[in-house]
């Protein structure tokens, strides 16, 4: 077997772009899913009954339905439905942060209710409101529990990106695919773009995890 | 706006073989990515370095990277690399096997190792073998630290089977999206698609669920 | 030692009451953890609780500032009604300071931030006010060089010290303590019982659940023993423990070994 690396060298800039649309949608992704997966964890947790109820209805539901089923969806139906044409890239990181919005839900929830009662008790004795107790206590505690958790979710993200190469938004899986066409050496073209995405995502979470060994002991109550 | 929803009638059958094909492919790869999972665990930790190291990497690749193009990487390296011709639902398999199976190995290692030392250690002063006290000491403790990280690597396997329509896999997601780009219904296609993973896929969750309250370890 | 711990001639003396426990009840299910309990604690009173394990004295010391609710009964606070609405106990609670078990100190700040979060959420006092009060609350149980640690960073005997300056920088009118010194290392024990010494000394108003009966002996002004969810028996230090009334106390002090 021989390999022809040429093929990827004289399309880095454009296997590097991709790259840079990869990681503009995973960003995008991260913060969307964060906000909105906290959001659903707070009205979960503290909203009324019929709220909770809904929001443990889409989380779950999330969980059951592949990403690429809501991708497809919100680009290929949602605009039929709605009129609301939406261009590739923004289908993408809506239907990205809607599924793994609800996986963020999970991991804060359980960040959340792994911090002590004790801890709750004493805000309380110190006569703390309840939001003051959440935001002040229980929080920035569970933000240090849930760093390991975080970094999965962040790998996730960018590596959901890839899925998006079904609406043929133009990030790294896209490129390689149309490089890897054109050249006929998609061997080389997509081992390349494997390790590319090896070394995003490895430094990802490892940093994550080195970052939470410094710091676990501010969520040990 | 109309909707045509006797699409959906007329393609149950497709549907159906879809699904059929969807559960098939959750089965067939966990059930060859648990013990080839085993085995991965089991080659990190040898005493041979070549054999470790290269067990490390291949678990962190894959772990690292997208499994959709492991898929794209599979159909076309496959063919090549072992110079016959692979069904696209095998090249899905493979593909899909790589990536469980590394997961799989993270899981039963964190399990195994989750279990103190003093267990085996007493099993050991009890007058068993190492091989005994690994059957019958650690392996069952460790079974219920496995069996809920199983359970919820069985449902993300499951969704992830969807994937593999890239490569024409007749799944699932293949055959409605196939079947939606022929009918043009497409808001009645996609819906009926999401809503059979769904019908699936929910009660899966919610066992997986039972299964962390049942067997979970609170620490 | 035992010449420095001469107590002032208070208690009794002193007729304002500032907590009233009247006919308080607790049940949980089937368990009845305190089965009418009637109490008074005075200004500058040290009232220290003594008893069994399960004998309800926990539980009515976190019915004081509405941490437990009450399945019946009353307790007042400087005259005022605790709430039956948990959350509506705020301010009485602003005015209690409560010292846990596990001392529960804030894992996510320093021990001067820990100190300082009361009066800057709840008080609204401003940072550098806040740091003034807290650095001189850290001098006082003696720990002015760990201002900056951690919790992870102390031993059990500083943070339990923390979580008293904890509670003193709300500038409380009472002080609960909740089995202060029942998680710590013995060789630990000693400092904070020292740090509450002088701050009973200080006539700060303290209700102790201990099972230190030395403390309880030197410090108290006023012991009550728990037995079922009931008091058993209450009264001077030197009566309660050189002469008590009761077997249920006796059986209780003997059981500890308690030769007087």
């Amino acid at each position: 077997m021989e390999l022809n690396l040429s093929a990827v060298l004289d399309s880095w800039r454009f296997l590097l772009s991709g790259l840079g649309v990869t990681l503009l949608l995973a960003a995008g992704v991260t913060v969307l899913s964060l906000l909105a997966g906290t959001l659903l964890t707070l009205g979960r947790l503290y909203g009324p009954r019929w709220l909770s109820a809904i929001i443990v209805f889409y989380i779950d539901s999330m969980r059951a339905i592949p990403v690429l089923v809501v991708l497809v969806w919100v680009y290929f139906a949602l605009p039929i439905a709605t009129g609301l044409n939406l261009p590739p890239f923004w289908s993408a990181l809506l239907s990205l942060s809607a599924h793994l919005a609800a996986y963020v839900a999970e991991v804060v929830r359980a960040g959340i209710q792994s911090v002590r009662p004790g801890q709750v008790r004493a805000g309380m004795a110190l006569g703390m409101t309840r939001a003051q107790i959440l935001r002040k206590i229980v929080m920035p505690q569970a933000v240090v529990r849930m760093l390991p958790a975080f970094g999965s979710l962040l790998s996730l993200a960018v590596k959901d990106t890839a899925i998006a190469t079904v609406i043929a938004v133009p990030e790294l899986m896209r490129r390689a695919d149309a490089v890897a066409g054109q050249t006929y050496a998609p061997v080389e073209v997509f081992t390349t773009v494997m390790i590319l995405y090896f070394l995003v995502i490895f430094p990802l979470t490892r940093g994550i995890d080195m970052i939470y060994r410094r710091v676990s002991f501010l969520g040990r109550s | 706006m109309t909707f045509d929803w006797s699409i959906i009638w007329q393609s149950m059958g497709a549907l159906w073989q879809g699904a059929l094909v969807t559960i098939a492919l959750t089965v067939l790869t966990m059930v060859l990515a648990v013990p080839l999972g085993i085995v991965v665990a089991l080659l990190r930790e040898s005493r041979l370095k070549p054999v470790s190291a290269l067990a490390t990497a291949y678990v962190e690749l894959m772990r690292n990277v997208p499994i959709i193009l492991v898929v794209y990487w599979a159909f076309y390296v496959l063919p090549i690399l072992t110079g016959v011709g692979f069904s696209p639902f095998l090249t899905g398999l493979v593909a899909l096997v790589l990536n469980n199976t590394a997961y799989n190995s993270e899981t039963f290692r964190s399990g195994i190792r989750s279990i103190r030392k003093g267990q085996t250690e007493a099993g050991l002063a009890l007058g068993m073998s190492e091989g005994e006290a690994f059957r019958k000491i650690v392996l069952p403790q460790a079974w219920r630290r496995v069996l809920p990280i199983l359970a919820t690597t069985w449902v993300t396997l499951f969704k992830d089977t969807s994937l593999v329509s890239v490569i024409a896999v007749g799944d699932l997601a293949h055959t409605a999206l196939q079947i939606r780009s022929q009918s043009f219904r497409v808001i009645e296609m996609l819906t009926a698609m999401a809503a059979i993973y769904w019908l699936l896929g929910y009660p899966q969750a919610k066992i997986v669920d039972w299964i962390h309250r049942k067997y979970g370890v609170t620490e | 030692m035992t010449d420095t711990l001469a107590k002032l001639p208070q208690g009794s003396t002193l007729p304002d009451v500032v907590i009233e426990y009247r006919d308080v009840r607790k049940q949980y299910g089937e368990f009845v953890a305190l089965a009418g309990v009637n109490l008074e604690v005075r200004r500058g009173q040290v009232v220290c609780l003594i008893g069994p394990s399960g004998s309800g004295k926990s539980t009515l010391l976190r019915c004081t500032n509405g941490l437990e609710t009450m399945s019946s009964g009353e307790v007042y606070f400087d005259g005022m009604p605790l709430s039956k609405d948990p959350r509506k106990n705020r301010l009485i609670r602003q005015r209690m300071g409560m010292v846990f078990q596990n001392f529960e100190l804030f894992p996510h700040k320093t021990a001067l931030g820990n100190i300082m979060m009361g009066p800057m959420t709840v008080l609204g006092l401003s940072e550098e006010k806040a740091r003034t009060r807290a650095e001189a609350l850290l001098a006082k149980v003696g720990l002015s060089e760990k201002a900056s640690n951690y919790p992870a960073n102390l031993s059990g005997g500083q943070q339990q010290r923390v979580a008293i300056a904890r509670a003193l920088a709300m500038e409380p009118e009472v002080m609960l303590f909740d089995e202060p010194t029942s998680a710590l290392d013995p060789e630990t024990i000693g400092e904070v019982l020292n740090v509450m010494k002088r701050l009973a000394d200080d006539g700060m108003t303290m209700v102790v659940v201990t099972h230190e009966m030395t403390f309880a002996r030197r410090v108290a002004d006023h012991v009550v023993v728990f037995a079922n969810g009931q008091i058993v028996e209450q009264g001077r230090p030197e009566q309660i423990f050189d002469a008590p009334q009761t077997t249920r106390t006796r059986d209780f002090l003997s059981h500890l070994g308690w030769d007087g």
